[in-house]
């Protein structure tokens, strides 16, 4: 059988599947029988092993070089190395659906295999949301993004995968770290549906629903992050986040989420919150849709956007049928959840802290939302063009970061329920040295700049409580048990892994703000035109440019100017790339990274006849460390989201209880 | 709904939730917020995200005294006073450029003697928009734009771009992308004041 | 890398794509800083939403160019940034108006906010303690353990 017809057969193998599971599952779940699992079992390993099929055939289609595929047609080149040809599934619009479906497939497995055993009612209900979700994509592959049309007659050869994809191997993890965090947001929306479709969220569902969401949350984080460090070393203009709208579209779910991991602690300890974290999680889904929406309908004006294409209008429609069940759902089942036993004891409480917490995860969310779609508001209803860029959102933000830093710091000095104030007052000292010492030595350092003051001075103080939780309970330990500092650590974290997770990733975002503050506000920034044995200076480093040189690589050309850093040996080589199948060249910069400062060269512009080369400079201090916090962030997170073994019993336990409270 | 606690029917059995009204109410805000934004997103369809205003419409047309490719001699906006004129604005590197040209020649014959006609070349070196002119004709004087300051100050958004200005030196309009003989006929009559060709 | 190597690929370059310029030479420090300000709040216009400074696109370096001849001619920041509104119109502002129908995309954001702290204030007031007739089972404060009560705060989140 040809690629195209076994491709198109697992398709439709999928879209049968989902739906095969979705409506039985709901079905059965509603009607609060269990006979619907079986099936849903079974449709969801069909799903996954059809998705899987039909991904492989398509990489089977790219590798032999069947351009009789569409697919394989559009971004397939003989010329292009086999990473990149592997990679290119996922390259352009229809490859990246596909692969989509792969990744909702597994996490659908993934999550039937690590409950199988656990509450079978709910489980049928959420599965079979999971299954309706993974049946609209599917129907997106069979349909209007069908990659495994026929071309006829077959070229001979394709014009290879976007360059940008490309020009550097961080192109190759970032875009599927971000499909695993979008596509993962797919199993707490099936959760929170189940939940409000049985109108119950009991204990038994909480540990699942903050694991699922912390597993497309850290995914989601890491591609954010390596994004941002690919458009700092490729694209050569210095930044690293634009706030273009493929960026706010991958950072709106990552608030919101972020938001939900917080409140859905409140909902635990103090049964409130409920319906607003509930909320949340259908918000984290609903604007990865419209994520996928803004960087695939060809509406937005974005650098990394795909192609217009024919799936925005089902996108969007799927989308709005989305939003409106949700609203429905709540509006129907969501008194329930607000009959909470929890209360407020204090104002000065850490679920308070929380509670602002999310209103200011929630408030920038809104800033992102309403920036990013303005020029679009504003054309539809009053007929102008306009732009929002850059500065709209940096000046909007950053108070929202700062506020973010602040509750950091004071939400964990806070107690849960109601704390003596004396006690309170007292816990604040430690830290508020630490925030007077940071901006001391700032001042001291001759260093200025408002905000970037502040966030050092915040940082300061959120460093030392987040440094007292995770290092106390090691010392009362040691204290007790006259263990070691270090088996102390440990076994202080084992006990409680995601309060020690948690703190871990708190350490890891006081990292990136800082990294963020200073190489914003302290950025040295040369532009020059220099002749061969010309010197520019930029920060303390002298480059002197040495000439050009060029050279061919298999799927490009490119010529890169020999620049000498000053107290360096080796020259470093900025240089601009030539791709058949663009128009522009692409620069890539050359970076000489530090702990302390990045030196950044691009190459702006050479003239032969001139015999000149232009460039834009940067000094930027601690800007490394951004992408250097995610070992930190992802060691957090890993420790926060690993199963608890010995937990297990006690969960198992809970949902008979619940079953006899709602019967 | 149950926290799995026994005394949990008894706990909440007093806890007040939202009237029907307010509930309601809250919904259909709710609604309204998502046809809203449904709405706007799907106005966005058939919009050209890439299309970039022009506001100098009716606006006196910039002025400038440029250099031209061929002879070096100056040439000046003011010698072009009293005719109305097209602006082309071009480059040897844009594939667009190659496919209009052949219009340009056809309306360079059939309107020069009525119209002024100008080529800028934009950000692109001479030998290349000599070669390029030597390979496919040069129909009327060819400017050479340093720094592209006379394209920034005409609002040009890429290449190619022409510009329609009448006898008054008013910018009547600009055509954006490859010119169409179709397309070149409508614009140039309005600056001639005409109805028929 | 020979020079005959440098020619034959500048040659094959040189013919389907854009050559790059060299920009103007920089200003004064104090006023090539404000080149760069201006710059980085206005759109380049074949780009995607990106400022000129920002771009590598032989257009933005025009219009840096253009701006850069403003600023050496003496005008002010809100000059320059009605000589490109006047061409490209409020299209090329990076950074909003803040009157007229732009000022809601700064307001918005702001109103919501404030709402949202009214609403969490009035769900706070709403769930206090004692909302209902029989409060639901409060833990008993922690036994006094050690005598520090921050401690016993951490030793009671730890046995969670």
């Amino acid at each position: 059988m040809n690629h195209n017809a076994l491709g198109n057969v697992f398709i439709l193998a999928a879209v049968a599947a989902a739906a095969g599971g979705a409506v039985p599952g709901l079905a059965s779940g509603l009607m609060r029988r269990d006979a619907g699992l079986k099936w849903v079992r079974r449709a969801v390993w069909a799903f996954f092993l059809a998705m899987l099929g039909a991904n492989l055939t398509m990489v089977s289609a790219l590798v032999t070089h069947d351009f009789s595929v569409k697919y394989v047609a559009q971004v397939g080149s003989r010329a292009t190395p086999l990473l990149y040809t592997v990679v290119s599934l996922w390259s352009a619009l229809e490859g990246s659906i596909l692969f989509w479906g792969l990744i909702l497939g597994t996490y659908v497995l993934g999550f039937l295999l690590a409950h199988r055993h656990e509450h079978q009612r709910y489980l049928a209900l959420a599965l079979a949301v999971m299954l309706a979700v993974g049946a609209f994509f599917a129907f997106l592959i069979a349909g209007p993004a069908n990659p495994f049309g026929e071309v006829s007659p077959v070229p001979l050869d394709g014009p290879g995968p976007n360059p940008l994809l490309q020009n550097h191997v961080l192109m190759v993890i970032h875009p599927p770290m971000l499909y695993l965090g979008y596509v993962g947001m797919t199993v707490p929306f099936g959760l929170t549906v189940a939940a409000l479709l049985r109108g119950e969220l009991g204990h038994a569902w909480m540990a699942p629903l903050r694991r699922w969401t912390l597993i497309p949350w850290a995914f989601l984080t890491v591609g954010i992050v390596l994004g941002a460090w690919w458009a700092y070393a490729v694209l050569g203009w210095g930044g690293y986040w634009a706030w273009d709208p493929v960026e706010n579209a991958s950072f709106l779910p990552w608030l919101t989420a972020t938001a939900f991991l917080h409140s859905i602690l409140v909902m635990e300890r103090k049964k409130l919150l409920t319906l607003w974290t509930v909320v949340l999680g259908l918000s984290s889904f609903v604007l990865t849709l419209l994520g996928t929406f803004m960087t695939r309908s060809g509406v937005f004006n974005s650098v990394h956007s795909f192609t217009q294409s024919e799936i925005g209008p089902a996108f969007l429609v799927f989308l709005g049928v989305v939003l409106v069940l949700s609203v429905a759902l709540v509006a129907t089942r969501g008194h329930l959840l607000l009959r909470e036993p929890g209360a407020f004891r204090s104002a000065a409480s850490r679920e308070v802290a929380i509670l602002a917490n999310n209103l200011v995860f929630t408030a920038i969310t809104f800033v992102v939302l309403v920036g990013t779609t303005w020029p679009l508001v504003a054309e539809g209803m009053f007929g102008k063009r306009v732009s929002v860029g850059e500065p709209y959102f940096n000046k909007m933000f950053v108070p929202g970061a700062a506020a973010v830093l602040f509750l950091m710091g004071v939400g964990p000095v806070l107690p849960w329920g109601r704390g003596e104030r004396g006690m309170m007052l007292r816990q604040l000292l430690l830290p508020l040295a630490g925030a007077v010492v940071a901006l001391v030595g700032c001042l001291a350092a001759g260093l200025g700049g408002g905000w970037a003051l502040t966030t050092f001075a915040l940082a300061g103080f959120t460093t030392v409580v987040t440094l007292r939780e995770l290092l106390l309970p090691a010392r009362v330990r040691m204290e007790e048990k006259q263990e070691g500092l270090i088996t102390a650590v440990f076994q202080s974290a084992a006990r409680a892994r995601r309060r020690f997770g948690g703190y871990v990733v708190h350490l890891a975002v006081i990292l990136v703000a800082v990294a963020v503050a200073a190489s914003r506000q302290y950025v040295a920034h040369t532009t020059a035109t220099l002749k061969e044995g010309e010197s520019m200076q930029v920060g303390r480093y002298t480059l002197t440019y040495r000439g050009m040189q060029s050279g061919k690589e298999p799927h490009r050309e490119f010529v890169a100017a020999r620049v000498e850093v000053s107290g360096e040996s080796d020259l470093v080589l900025p240089r601009m790339n030539y791709y058949e199948r663009s128009n522009d060249p692409i620069q890539t910069p050359a970076v000489l990274s530090r702990p302390h400062e990045d030196l950044y060269v691009s190459l702006m512009a050479y003239s032969k006849e001139g015999g000149t080369a232009s460039f834009n400079t940067w000094v930027f201090p601690l800007v490394g460390w951004i992408w250097w916090s995610l070992p930190l962030l992802l060691l957090g997170t890993a420790v926060a989201a690993w199963p608890e073994r010995r937990r297990v019993p006690s969960v198992a336990q809970v949902p008979s209880s619940a079953g006899q409270g709602a019967t | 709904m149950s926290y799995g606690e026994p005394d949990y029917e008894q706990a909440t059995a007093g806890i007040r939730t939202p009237s029907p009204v307010a509930r309601w109410t809250a919904t259909a805000l709710a609604l309204g917020v998502c046809a809203g934004l449904l709405f706007i997103l799907g106005k966005g369809f058939g919009r050209n995200p890439h299309e970039v205003p022009f506001a100098l419409v009716g606006k006196p047309a910039p002025t400038f005294t440029l250099r031209r490719l061929d002879t070096g001699a100056p040439f000046s906006f003011e010698q072009m006073r009293g005719r109305p004129a097209v602006i082309n604005f071009w480059a040897s590197w844009c594939g667009p450029c190659k496919a209009e040209h052949p219009v340009l020649h056809w309306a360079a014959q059939r309107f020069g003697t009525r119209v002024q006609f100008v080529g800028v070349v934009f950000e692109d070196s001479e030998n290349n928009a000599k070669a390029f002119l030597r390979d496919h004709g040069i129909p009327f004087p060819q400017l050479v734009d340093p720094e592209s300051r006379t394209a920034v100050s005409y609002g040009v958004a890429g290449v190619p771009e022409t510009y329609f200005i009448d006898a008054a030196g008013n910018i009547h309009g600009k055509h954006v992308g490859p010119l169409t003989q179709e397309a070149f006929i409508t614009e140039v009559k309005a600056i001639l004041g005409e109805g028929g060709p | 890398m020979t020079a005959t190597a440098l020619g034959l690929t500048l040659a094959l370059v040189s013919g389907d794509y854009a050559p790059t310029q060299a920009g103007s030479a920089p200003l004064s420090p104090e006023l090539e800083a404000r080149v760069q300000r201006v710059g980085k709040e206005l759109r380049c216009a074949v780009c995607q939403g990106v400022a000129i400074t920002d771009s590598p696109a032989s257009m933005a370096r025009a219009q840096l160019d253009m701006v850069r001849q403003l600023v050496r001619e003496g005008k002010s920041d809100e000059e320059i940034r009605a000589y490109f509104v006047a061409r490209y119109d409020e299209w090329v502002l990076l950074d909003p108006k803040t009157e007229g129908t732009s000022g809601l995309v700064w307001f918005l954001p702001v109103a919501v906010a404030a709402l949202g702290a009214l609403g969490g204030a009035w769900y706070v007031r709403q769930n206090r303690a004692g909302k209902v007739a029989a409060p639901a089972a409060v833990p008993p404060a922690s036994p006094p353990a050690g005598g520090d009560a921050f401690l016993d705060a951490i030793r009671s989140e730890l046995d969670r």
